[in-house]
């Protein structure tokens, strides 16, 4: 009875990995459409927040969202326009400061690129992405 | 009973066949734009394989720089048609990955993630596009590294400064590589520069950003005086 009780157990659990598996070979080939960034780099709208006058807000959206609504004093920088609004925004940097950058939401990834930019391009330090992007902001309002 | 039997399996094949679904080509393009590109197309193309009519519920995009289009909003069994994912370039460079997400009333495939990928050319590598200074700092040349694409052979750079405040210097070090020294005449007080980098023969402008910053320039270890030694 209990032999038979693991092996139904054994059983149950060989077929829970089957769907993992087979995603995984599915997937092997697909690449992420999320730029890796190091768990290190991201930071959570309260530790933001309590970094104050520290911080430098980015908003990564594109020009039409930015001029809804952003985080107050945020600076604009997206890859439309990376150009003409990347001086804008190095006028206004100062070392000692952090930078976040925000796109819309969890799932963009604008903020990832502009931080990648950011610190390979620019090879400007302190660079963090906002977990949750601009919709994880306005929860916390 | 054997009623039973013969209607339970004439409802099943009827499930069975009856069962919608678009049939995608192909899930994930990869293009490659030219540098003068402005926008990446992808054409997702499908077929209604199912014999019911499969009716769109949404269809999202990752980035607000990739705008998708569906041509009809139901697809009639058998149909063919495509979704058309427009990716606005704009700035960006290197391998950009966009996904639409489309969502239809078929049970079996409610969800459907198409991927395109646009791999764009970066003709020159600038590195780093930014130099500074913090204020008191000494007024010494800084390099700026930049890289031609093979593809994009370059045999000479014109930098121009937009400020007196800064020179630039450039040096080409073989192998499709410049060296740009850019200095300061002072840097007592705030000021900045921008960089105008453009290869000999080539319309596309590239740019880079000098600057003396207002904060303080980092404390440096003491020189030792002369004679001694460690």
């Amino acid at each position: 009875m209990k032999f038979s009780l693991a092996c139904q157990a054994l059983i149950l659990a060989a077929f829970s990995l089957l769907p993992g598996v087979g995603q995984a070979i599915y997937f092997r080939d697909k690449i992420s459409w999320q730029s890796p960034v190091p768990a290190s780099e991201m930071v959570t709208v309260v530790q933001a927040r309590a970094w104050g006058g520290n911080a430098i807000w980015v908003d990564a959206r594109p020009d039409n969202e930015f001029a809804r609504d952003h985080v107050p004093g945020a600076l604009s920088l997206n890859e439309d326009r990376w150009g003409e609004l990347l001086p804008l925004f190095l006028a206004e940097w100062s070392p000692e400061k952090k930078i976040v950058v925000y796109c819309s939401s969890q799932g963009c990834n604008a903020s990832r690129e502009v931080a990648r930019r950011l610190h390979n391009e620019a090879q400007l330090k302190n660079v963090f992405v906002l977990e949750g992007g601009w919709e994880e902001w306005l929860k916390k309002k | 009973m054997k009623t039973h039997i013969f209607a339970l399996t004439l409802s099943v094949i009827i499930c069975i066949t009856a069962r919608a679904g678009l049939k995608w080509d192909q899930t994930m393009i990869e293009l490659h734009p030219t540098a003068a590109d402005k926008q990446a197309i992808g054409h997702f193309k499908y077929q209604n394989a199912g014999s019911k009519p499969v009716r769109f519920k949404s269809v999202r995009t990752s980035c607000g720089c990739t705008a998708a289009q569906t041509q009809k909003e139901e697809v009639p069994e058998g149909e063919k048609g495509e979704i058309t994912a427009t990716f606005n370039i704009g700035e960006r460079t290197g391998t950009q990955v966009k996904t639409v997400t489309v969502e239809t009333d078929d049970p079996a495939n409610v969800t459907t993630v198409l991927t395109l990928k646009a791999v764009i050319p970066q003709q020159l590598e600038i590195t780093p596009t930014f130099v500074f200074w913090g204020q008191g700092e000494a007024p010494k040349p800084k390099t700026i590294v930049v890289r031609a694409a093979k593809d994009f052979p370059v045999k000479h750079l014109k930098v121009t400064s937009s400020s007196p405040d800064f020179q630039a210097k450039v040096e080409e070090t073989g192998d499709g590589q410049f060296k740009i020294d850019v200095q300061p005449q002072e840097t007592t007080r705030s000021i900045a520069s921008t960089l105008t980098i453009q290869p000999e023969g080539s319309p596309k402008i590239f740019y880079a950003t000098a600057r003396i910053t207002t904060a303080p320039a980092a404390p440096t270890a003491p020189t030792p005086p002369a004679g001694q030694t460690h």
